[in-house]
C-alpha cells in the first residue's frame, strides 16, 4: 500500500514536460508504481489535449503535409518492426532480491546503465551513482543495510526519492515499496531502515545533503557531488 | 483509428488536417510565443511523424487523440529542446518515452473512466478562471516550472502553486461524482 505521494503541483510539472529529467526519472519510477498517480498523470495528459484542441490554429508551410509523407516514404515503416523486450538490469543486480520488481523505466535505465560501481559510503550505507545525460540532478541508488540508522542531516537542495524495496522511516513517517518521498532545504531528518531487510531507494537531489552538528563541519566538505 | 491498422494515407491526411495546426497553435500563437515560427513547424513535423508510426498502438476506445497526440508532442518538444543541450552523454540516455509514458492505460476500468472524464476537462477548462488558466497554459505551452512562472508573473511561488490546485480541484470536482 503506497502512502506518500507526489503533491497535484509536482505532477503537474511532471506531465507537461516542465519538470527537469533527473525528478521526472524519480517520478516516473513512482507513478510506474503508483496506480492512483498513475490515473492522475492520465487526468493531466487529458488536461494537455484539452489545451492542444482548444489552441488556436496557426497555419502551416504550404506543402507542410507533402514534406512530412515524402520523409515517411524514404525512410522505412517501423510498424513492423519488434519492439525489443525489457530483458533489462545488469547481471549484477539480477541476482539481487532488492532489484526485483523493480519500475520498467529503472529497467531501462539501468540495461544503458549497469550499476557496478557501488561505493560503502559507511557500512551501513551503500550508494551507486548512475548517469543520465543532464547537469543538475546527481542521480543514484542507495542501499540501505538492514536496521541500518543513517546520521542526521539536512538537504543543501531539494530531493526526490522513491522506495523500491523494503522500508525505512523518519520522523515524517514511515517509507516503503512505491512510496515518493519529497525533502527539501530546512527538513532535517535522521532514516532508519526497517530491520526486515535491505532498503533500496532511487534519487534526485540538486545538491549534496549536509550532515547536521559537529561531524558535519568535519564531513560536509568531504561529501561529492556529481551531477549527470 | 484507420492510420494505424490500414496504413491509410488520406485517413492520415485529415488527422495531419485538423491537428498539425493545432500543435503550431500551441507552441506559436498571437498569445503564446513559447516557439517561434519556424521551430514550430520542425516541430509539428517530428510529431506527426510519430504520430504516423505510433498510430498501430492508438486505440480510441481508450483516450482521444488529442489526448494521445498531446503526450507524443510533449515528449517532441523534450527531446527537440535537449538536443540544443550541452550535458548531452549519449551512454546512459534513456528514451524520452520511457520517462514520460505515452502509452494508453490497459485496465479496462480505468480507461473507461478516463476516458469520460476527458469531455468534462475540456469543459472545465473553459470554465476556469482566466488567472488560473493562464498558469496552466503557461506551464503546458511554454514549459515552465512553477517557480519559473512565479518570477515571470512576480507572483509569489505560494500563489501559482496554490492556482494550479484550485484549477485541478475544479477540473475534477467535475467528475468525482
Amino acid at each position: 500500500m503506497i502512502r506518500h505521494h507526489p503533491d497535484k503541483n509536482l505532477l503537474l510539472e511532471y506531465a507537461s514536460g516542465s519538470l527537469a529529467r533527473g525528478p521526472s526519472l524519480v517520478m516516473a519510477a513512482h507513478v510506474q508504481m503508483c496506480p492512483d498517480c498513475r490515473s492522475q498523470y492520465h487526468t493531466l495528459n487529458s488536461l494537455g489535449g484539452a489545451l492542444l484542441s482548444q489552441s488556436p490554429a496557426q497555419p502551416l508551410q504550404a506543402n507542410a503535409f507533402e514534406c512530412l509523407m515524402t520523409r515517411i516514404d524514404q525512410i522505412p515503416d517501423k510498424n513492423g518492426r519488434q519492439v525489443k523486450s525489457d530483458s533489462d538490469a545488469s547481471q549484477a543486480t539480477k541476482k539481487d532480491p532488492a532489484f526485483d520488481n523493480l519500475p520498467r523505466v529503472l529497467c531501462k535505465l539501468l540495461a544503458k546503465n549497469p550499476a557496478h560501481s557501488w561505493k560503502n559510503v559507511s557500512r551501513a550505507l551503500q550508494v551507486c551513482r548512475v548517469r543520465t545525460g543532464q547537469g543538475d540532478y546527481e542521480v543514484s541508488f542507495h542501499r540501505l543495510r538492514s536496521g541500518a540508522k543513517l546520521p542526521e542531516h539536512d538537504h543543501r537542495g531539494q530531493e526526490f526519492a522513491v522506495v523500491l524495496n523494503g522500508s525505512f522511516s523518519d520522523h515524517y513517517g514511515i517509507y516503503g515499496a512505491g512510496d515518493f518521498v519529497f525533502r527539501g532545504p530546512g527538513q532535517i531528518h535522521r532514516p532508519i531502515a526497517t530491520q526486515d531487510k535491505d532498503c533500496l531507494c532511487f534519487s534526485a537531489v540538486a545538491a549534496p545533503v549536509a550532515i547536521t552538528g559537529i561531524s558535519g563541519l568535519l564531513l560536509n566538505p568531504l561529501i561529492p557531488f556529481r551531477p549527470g | 483509428m484507420q492510420v494505424g491498422t490500414q496504413r491509410d494515407r488520406q485517413a492520415f491526411e485529415r488527422v495531419f488536417r485538423r491537428f498539425a495546426p493545432l500543435i503550431k497553435g500551441f507552441h506559436h500563437s498571437r498569445s503564446t510565443q513559447a516557439l517561434n515560427s519556424e521551430t514550430a513547424d520542425e516541430l509539428v513535423q517530428e510529431v506527426m511523424l510519430k504520430v504516423w508510426h505510433k498510430a498501430p498502438s492508438f486505440d480510441r476506445g481508450k483516450a482521444s487523440a488529442s489526448t494521445w497526440i498531446y503526450s507524443i508532442m510533449r515528449n517532441c518538444r523534450i527531446d527537440m529542446l535537449r538536443r540544443n543541450q550541452r550535458h548531452r552523454h549519449r551512454d546512459g540516455d534513456i528514451d524520452v518515452a520511457d520517462i514520460w509514458d505515452e502509452t494508453l492505460e490497459s485496465q479496462p476500468l480505468l480507461f473507461l473512466q478516463q476516458k469520460r472524464n476527458e469531455r468534462d476537462i475540456a469543459d472545465g477548462l473553459r470554465a476556469l478562471p482566466a488567472e488560473q488558466s493562464h498558469i496552466l497554459e503557461k506551464a503546458y505551452m511554454e514549459g515552465k516550472s512553477h517557480s519559473e512562472i512565479s518570477e515571470e508573473l512576480r507572483l509569489p511561488l505560494g500563489t501559482v502553486k496554490s492556482r494550479v490546485r484550485l484549477a485541478m480541484k475544479k477540473l475534477q470536482a467535475r467528475f468525482v461524482r
